[in-house]
């Protein structure tokens, strides 16, 4: 994997058409990734972090403003930029195996290169013994891991990843937690979480941006200075976990 | 036993083919048919884009019919295809004018009209009470389903020559042809209808200590109503093109015989007049009654 | 269940007392005779031309013409349908067209195709295909149009060019309609076979020797033309449906 440098978010707008009326998804938002940080957004719905995600991952254009990613200005999607949804999205008519190889299917890889890489991710999220099957015969945690390998398996210096845990058990999800963390800190990817889950947002993320509502932007960046891995009842934890609370209950 | 299989095996019993309806028949049973519904996507959803958009489709799906009947006409007078192949747009039109005049249109519309209301009168009724008694006795489905599906997998256009022999080409066979038609998708229809009633009304029913006569009435029946119109709908529609086929095939009278007069004649005007007219009408019938249908559906959706 | 259920009130009973009324009415009288074959003959008929080789002929002519028609319209139908379900303006152009054709009934055709390409195999192949595509086409377009966006957008954080998209995503997507309209083709097809026999000039094929058989009065030559027909019908029924379970295995429930 390639570094790519710095994700760059400047003076970002995008503005939505409903009814006739404009409003502001986003409005005048700017924010820096550094190379190999984990960044998590949380906010109440409609605060525009999806949108960002979206914008982040070139699936929609037309905004104001400018996003680089190493200096480049970020225009359609790219193969780079891996993008987990909430959904798991995998393609029912594909096995495991399949769904992810579709990722591959524009790398410059060889094929003996594809089916290393392939069987290697399998392996990553733990998916061994899975690989003929269909999505329909995963349960949710496991086919949110595909999608994972899916995502990983271009190796792509940036991973956006939205609400990829929100439709788990509280139980799959906090070893998902765990999983995503060791693979983020072995691959050294720089990641993009979006998430209503605040315990998630402190668990993952090196810095946790808080984002308010109409219009879209962001009203908090705290700072998560804590050694991982994160103990979700240490002093610490519970302190920042009452600050970014209180930022996202803050305004109105 | 499930109704998927009776309902696969009345394909076959379509005279005609009837690519959207018979696509939703089909569909039905596997959950192919909430599969649009279900994923609501934003696509589907009228977003202010598509609805700036709406008007520009109809100008360009008039486009190409317009622009047919243009080539149509300007080839038609400069010579390019003949008249003994393809009449100019005119000539249909006067064809169709004098077809009205002399009363031929008129009276062979109104036998075609009779015979389909009659039959189909028979057999949405005998396909009302089938369905309507398999629904509600398994006893009675179990005894009559081997003999209907039977019935229904022989098409149509099979029964013709039998019947043919048994009724010559009188009013006997045009009317048993029909009713055959709209028969089965009115039972099949009725049949699923009310057996899907769902149990939890039965339920409700029975607390409130509801007579068998009770039940039927406000239970089995309002919830059955809807895939019984359907049923019909697809009865009548059925019926319309059966009545074509076994006028073309044996009559002297009616609008299919009025096609087959013209194509002895080589009257390709009238031919296509024809043509036109039984067309119209077909869309005219499945329109008003997939209106009514929609309308149905939006009072009593929630039960079906 | 009672003993008297469990016999007479299965559904073999009918059919039973059906054969029984038919081959009594035949030789006891109350069935015309100059009408009515009997049950026996019918079958003697079938074995007759199962020797004398006719039946194949007949039927290995009507399958041949059908299989042609169904190959052809299907065909045409897919790529047409593929077409007005990935581009707008096809779409535009056409959909309200086609729209318009699909109800006038199939058979009306007829008369007009047999002035513009006559009354021979052509004819009768043409028509059958024509019978086939709409539903083909129809189905085709409804799974195109009908895709999930949001496997759409997969494709594009995956970078899938437009025939990759075409062919690894809205293809399978489509499949379960696309199998329903070649389902629909089959039968379809069929039907149009029959009714091509009888409208277009005789040739040989199992509708018009049922439709000679009503010349001849010879109820048995009917009766079997029906048996065979429904029975082709029931066949193709099954095959489509092996199909279309075989190519969807991913979306059978388990």
């Amino acid at each position: 994997m390639t570094n790519l440098g710095t994700l760059d978010i400047r003076n970002v707008n995008k503005r939505f058409q409903v009814a006739g009326d404009g409003f502001a998804a986003i409005d005048d938002l700017s924010l820096t990734v550094e190379p190999g940080e984990f960044l998590s957004l949380v906010g109440p719905s409609g605060c525009g972090k999806s949108t960002l995600l979206r914008l982040i991952s070139g699936l929609d254009g037309d905004y104001g403003g400018e996003i680089q990613l190493g200096g480049t200005r970020i225009s359609g999607t790219s193969l780079t930029r891996g993008l987990i949804f909430q959904e798991h999205r995998l393609f029912p008519w594909l096995t495991v195996e399949e769904n992810i190889a579709l990722a591959l299917e524009n790398s410059h890889l060889s094929a003996s290169e594809k089916r290393a890489s392939i069987a290697e991710h399998i392996a990553l999220v733990g998916l061994n013994g899975f690989e003929k099957a269909y999505p329909r015969q995963l349960s949710g945690g496991m086919a949110q891991r595909a999608a994972i390998a899916r995502g990983l398996v271009n190796r792509p210096a940036l991973l956006l990843l939205d609400e990829p845990f929100g439709a788990l058990d509280a139980l799959t999800r906090a070893h998902m937690q765990e999983e995503l963390q060791q693979i983020w800190q072995a691959e050294g990817i720089t990641m993009v979480l979006v998430t209503h889950d605040v315990d998630e947002a402190l668990y993952l993320g090196d810095r946790v941006v808080v984002m308010a509502p109409r219009p879209g932007r962001i009203a908090k960046i705290v700072d998560v200075d804590l050694p991982r891995p994160r103990d979700r009842t240490d002093g610490g934890f519970t302190h920042l976990k009452a600050e970014v609370l209180e930022a996202l209950g803050e305004p109105r | 036993m499930s109704t998927s299989s009776l309902r696969r095996a009345s394909r076959a019993a379509i005279v005609e083919p009837e690519p959207t309806h018979s696509a939703a028949v089909i569909a039905l049973p596997t959950t192919a048919a909430s599969a649009p519904g279900a994923n609501v996507t934003p696509r589907q959803q009228a977003t202010p884009k598509t609805r700036k958009f709406l008007r520009r489709p109809v100008l360009l799906g008039a486009l190409t019919p317009l622009a047919l009947l243009a080539l149509w006409a300007l080839s038609s007078r400069a010579g390019l295809v003949p008249q003994l192949i393809l009449p100019a747009p005119a000539t249909v039109y006067d064809a169709f004018i004098a077809l009205v005049q002399s009363g031929e249109l008129f009276a062979n519309l109104s036998i075609s009209v009779q015979r389909v209301a009659l039959g189909f009168a028979a057999g949405a009724g005998l396909g009302l009470l089938l369905g309507a008694g398999m629904g509600l006795s398994p006893r009675l489905e179990r005894f009559l389903r081997p003999t209907f599906l039977t019935v229904a997998q022989i098409p149509v256009l099979a029964w013709i020559p039998f019947l043919m022999i048994l009724f010559g080409i009188g009013e006997a066979l045009k009317i048993v042809i029909i009713a055959k038609a709209a028969l089965i998708p009115v039972t099949l229809n009725t049949l699923d209808g009310f057996r899907n009633v769902p149990r939890a009304y039965l339920e409700v029913g029975r607390i409130y200590r509801f007579n068998n006569l009770q039940i039927l009435r406000s239970i089995m029946l309002p919830g059955a109503l809807l895939p019984v119109f359907t049923g019909l709908r697809y009865g009548l529609t059925h019926a319309w093109h059966s009545l074509v086929v076994v006028e073309l095939l044996a009559s002297t009278e009616g609008l299919g015989y009025q096609m087959v007069m013209a194509r002895q004649l080589f009257q390709l005007d009238v031919m296509i007049a024809t043509m036109i007219v039984i067309g119209v009408i077909g869309f005219t019938l499945d329109k008003i009654l997939a209106q009514a249908e929609t309308s149905l559906r939006r009072r009593y959706g929630a039960a079906a | 269940m009672n003993r008297f259920e469990k016999y007479l009130g299965s559904g073999v009973t009918l059919p039973l007392l059906i054969l029984a009324a038919w081959y009594l009415g035949v030789h006891d009288g109350f069935l015309d005779p100059r009408i009515w074959a009997s049950p026996e003959g019918v079958i003697a008929t079938a074995r007759e031309q199962l020797t004398d080789g006719s039946l194949y002929e007949a039927l290995g002519a009507s399958l041949k013409r059908d299989l042609l028609g169904v190959l052809g319209g299907t065909l045409v139908g897919l790529a047409l349908g593929v077409g007005l379900g990935t581009v707008r303006l096809l779409d535009e152009l056409l959909s309200p067209l086609l729209n318009g054709v699909k109800h006038i009934a199939l058979f009306t055709w007829i008369p007009l195709m047999s002035i513009w390409l006559g009354n021979g195999e052509l004819a009768k192949v043409t028509f059958i295909g024509f019978a086939v595509f709409l539903p083909v086409l129809l189905n085709t377009y409804q799974g195109v149009r009908s895709v999930d966006p949001r496997l759409l957008d997969v494709a594009r954080v995956l970078k899938l060019t437009r025939t990759q998209t075409l062919r690894k995503v809205i293809l399978p997507s489509a499949a379960p309609s696309i199998a329903t309209g070649i389902h629909l083709a089959l039968i379809y097809g069929w039907l149009a076979t029959i009714g091509a026999e009888y409208l277009f000039a005789v040739a040989p094929g199992i509708g018009s020797s049922i439709m000679e058989g009503r010349e001849q009065f010879r109820m048995d030559l009917v009766i079997l033309g029906m048996a065979i027909i429904g029975g082709v019908g029931f066949l193709l029924n099954v095959v489509a449906n092996r199909l279309q379970a075989r190519v969807l295995r991913w979306q059978a429930p388990q």
